[in-house]
């Protein structure tokens, strides 16, 4: 179940590519297939950007096409925003996703409403890349999750994909979208490795993978949590405890019909995720499941892990002490098939 | 006037007891006398009658819950015979005038908790839905989960044990789309809590075996004059106690004869001392339904043997029946195992604490034995006796085994 049937039809022609590199490629790919599409963002040209994802692109493409903006979230927003409802399909990269704060207004006032007080009259096919998460010592303002916060707008899609296959497949279908759409892309995945399809793929968007099915628990992360998540599940194996594992992919729209079918298997739930747990996707997930036909079959109380209550830390010891671990999903996860406890 | 069920005082230094099991539901009808629930004490499990005849109410002590001696754990009332209830503080905060009265003629039920009702039980929605599709009540359910939580565990074990009982019911199997019974979580197969019996015994045998120095020395007896002194005497005493002597009731006379010449065999360490005892009061090991009892004949050998074998048959009846009481359990110092009716040659068995001794005794059985240059058949049982090194020396339990099989070989010194 951990690949999906798009990869397994392809498996031709599998490669191993780096989830930086699987973004790069499908960069490349919508820029060779629609000349609308363009990249922009602080240092994505010569550079190559911060994390090396856009790379060799701005030899290959051209200035044109991948364009160094000065350092202003709001004002590239804006831009974004504008090429989008005249025609383009941009690709902004913000360079670490808290800067993101800076361009509220264009995305949640801007983007996320034009089509709908247009009534349609206008669309905004825009991508937003956001690279987040904690894990590389970049302390309080490089290090959050804010995903939360945008899955809270109607008008925008938010998604975050855990494997080079789905990073490559999901940005393709957000460039493709014709709403704007929001790609978190967790800092510590750009490096890892797994096979990417050479040709030019779709993961759709909305749509979560079971990673390992499971009868006694459900585990349910996206991006650095679904990895995490993954991996504590083959250790609850060894426990005796057999955990199914949600990969969301998507948390707006979010896949309620397969989160709320695992737990009608599993009576059990445990959810994994890095933004501050306090009104976080955990608590959206949570009451979901409260008000679905799966109330009746819980058998523990629904579970969270989430972020601390505080601003990340740059002590790694710390950084690491505020945010879920993979021991923390295991010991967590078997105190509730157990015991029943949170 | 309901006349109220206590939690009786089984035993002499009884303090609490658990209910172990309601044998009756709330608004059943019970005849005096009728078993109504079973009581564990911190030694056995005890069956309680009802008091009176009418209609169980109230029922206020829930399985499992441990509460005080003399305790009320339900009512019987009449038929016609109107039930009230009373909540904590409704008679005292609401008539402050009227406390002091109330306090003085209030039966102690009225401020006890009113019995559980689908309200108050904790249960998870999945062992709720389960209990609704199945018509069961989540009062009557014990939950195994935290603070006494209903799970999905508790109802399939429940549902699993109605199957397997001879009365199937309609509505009893696995819900829909929820699969068969499987086993918790994290284990291969089900997993069921110790009784106050097992709890006990595991506790006590854990103990022995790893804190008390075991030895064991065997030794095949000629059981064919014993056999022969058995059957020759069996009319008689059979005419005289109303009962037929059986050969473990034999032994036990035979071995408490024998350990009035072998002190350290009855007696108990205590501390960094040996404590001798001053009667041979020896337990036999009985089985009841799969559970380990060991009722005590007093004074074993002392008397004459019909009295031995008379309170011997007395003992294993109590057993049969279920009246034994913790009493008779009490106060063993020495102990006999034999596990010869189920074809066993020979065993090892663990000391029963504080004791020194254990005798674990085998089949008889016809064997070819060498005497005096010829090869005859013998009827020869083994005899295995675990004693506590600390006190008991090799030499000390090899002199009781020597005058064991004296004993034996020559039953007319019991004379």
């Amino acid at each position: 179940m951990s690949m999906p049937i798009e990869t397994l039809e392809r498996a031709v022609d599998l490669r191993e590519l780096s989830y930086a590199e699987a973004i790069r490629e499908a960069l490349a790919q919508a820029m060779e297939a629609d000349p609308t599409v363009f990249l922009f963002g602080e240092d994505v040209g010569v550079y190559g950007g911060a994390f090396g994802v856009s790379g060799d692109l701005v030899h290959r493409f051209g200035k044109e096409r991948v364009i160094d903006t000065p350092i202003s979230e709001l004002g590239m927003a804006g831009a974004a925003v504008g090429a989008a409802i005249t025609g383009m399909r941009p690709v902004l990269e913000i360079q670490f996703s808290d800067f993101v704060t800076l361009a509220m207004e264009q995305i949640v006032n801007q983007a996320a409403k034009i089509r709908f007080m247009f009534g349609g009259k206008a669309k905004v096919p825009m991508v937003i890349r956001l690279p987040g998460g904690s894990g590389t010592g970049a302390a309080a303002q490089h290090s959050q999750s804010l995903e939360a916060w945008f899955a809270h707008v109607p008008g925008l899609k938010v998604i975050q994909p855990s494997t080079p296959h789905d990073a490559k497949g999901m940005l393709l279908a957000a460039i493709d979208d014709n709403n704007p759409v929001l790609i978190f892309e967790h800092k510590l995945l750009y490096k890892t490795k797994g096979p990417v399809p050479a040709d030019a793929y779709r993961v759709p968007i909305g749509k979560a993978a079971i990673r390992r099915e499971g009868r006694d628990i459900t585990l349910i992360g996206s991006s650095m949590m679904a990895i995490r998540a993954e991996a504590a599940a083959k250790k609850l194996a060894e426990e005796g405890i057999s955990a199914e594992v949600i990969d969301l992919r998507s948390i707006r729209p979010i896949d309620r019909e397969t989160i709320i079918a695992s737990v009608c298997k599993t009576h059990r739930v445990l959810i994994v995720y890095e933004g501050v747990k306090t009104m976080g996707i955990g608590a959206e997930i949570s009451a979901m499941i409260a008000e679905s036909e799966a109330f009746d079959f819980l058998d523990a109380p629904i579970a969270r892990l989430g972020g601390a209550e505080v601003p990340l830390p740059y002590n790694p010891v710390l950084e690491k002490a505020a945010v879920p671990q993979e021991p923390d999903i295991i010991a967590a996860a078997m105190r509730l098939v157990r015991q029943g406890l949170v | 006037m309901p006349i109220e069920v206590i939690l009786p005082k089984v035993d002499m230094d009884m303090e609490t007891g658990t209910i172990e099991a309601w044998k009756v539901s709330e608004g059943e009808t019970v005849t005096e006398g009728q078993l109504i629930f079973e009581i564990g004490t911190s030694k056995a499990v005890m069956e309680v009658e009802a008091p009176a005849s009418g209609i169980i109410r109230r029922i206020s002590a829930k399985q499992g819950e441990t509460i005080a001696v003399g305790t009320p754990v339900a009512w019987i009332y009449g038929v016609n015979e109107a039930v009230e209830f009373k909540t904590p503080g409704t008679g005292q905060s609401s008539f402050a005038g009227h406390a002091a009265a109330n306090d003085a003629a209030a039966p102690p039920v009225e401020r006890a908790v009113v019995s559980p009702s689908a309200n108050t039980v904790r249960a998870t929605p999945l062992a709720r839905r389960l209990a609704r599709e199945a018509g069961l009540s989540l009062a009557d359910i014990k939950g195994t989960g935290p603070r006494g939580r209903i799970g999905e565990m508790d109802i399939r074990a429940l549902l699993a044990e109605r199957a397997s009982s001879s009365q199937p019911s309609p509505g009893l199997g696995p819900a829909p789309g929820t699969g068969p019974v499987r086993p918790p979580p994290g284990s291969g197969g089900e997993l069921v809590p110790f009784s106050t019996v097992r709890r006990i015994v595991a506790q006590r045998l854990t103990d022995s075996a790893t804190r008390v120095p075991h030895f064991y020395l065997e030794a095949a007896m000629d059981m064919s004059a014993s056999l022969a002194f058995l059957k020759h005497v069996t009319p008689d005493m059979a005419a005289r106690t109303g009962a037929k002597p059986s050969l473990t009731a034999f032994i036990a006379h035979v071995v408490g004869r024998v350990l009035a010449d072998h002190p350290l065999l009855n007696a108990s360490v205590e501390g960094e001392a040996t404590r001798f005892h001053a009667g041979r009061h020896i337990g036999i090991a009985m089985d009841r339904d799969g559970d380990l009892v060991v009722p005590v004949l007093r004074h074993a050998g002392a008397g004459r043997l019909a009295e031995t074998i008379a309170a011997f048959s007395r003992l294993r009846e109590a057993v049969e029946n279920r009246s034994l009481k913790p009493s008779e359990m009490e106060g063993g110092t020495f102990t006999l195992s034999n596990l010869g009716m189920f074809g066993v040659d020979r065993f090892t068995a663990i000391i029963n604490p504080p004791q020194s001794g254990i005798l674990a005794i085998g089949r008889t059985i016809e064997t070819p034995v060498g005497v005096d240059g010829q090869i005859v058949l013998r009827p020869m049982a083994n005899f295995c006796l675990s004693a506590d090194h600390r006190i008991v020396d090799g030499v000390v339990a090899a002199r009781f085994m020597a005058d064991l099989r004296r004993m034996l070989e020559t039953p007319e010194l019991l004379l």
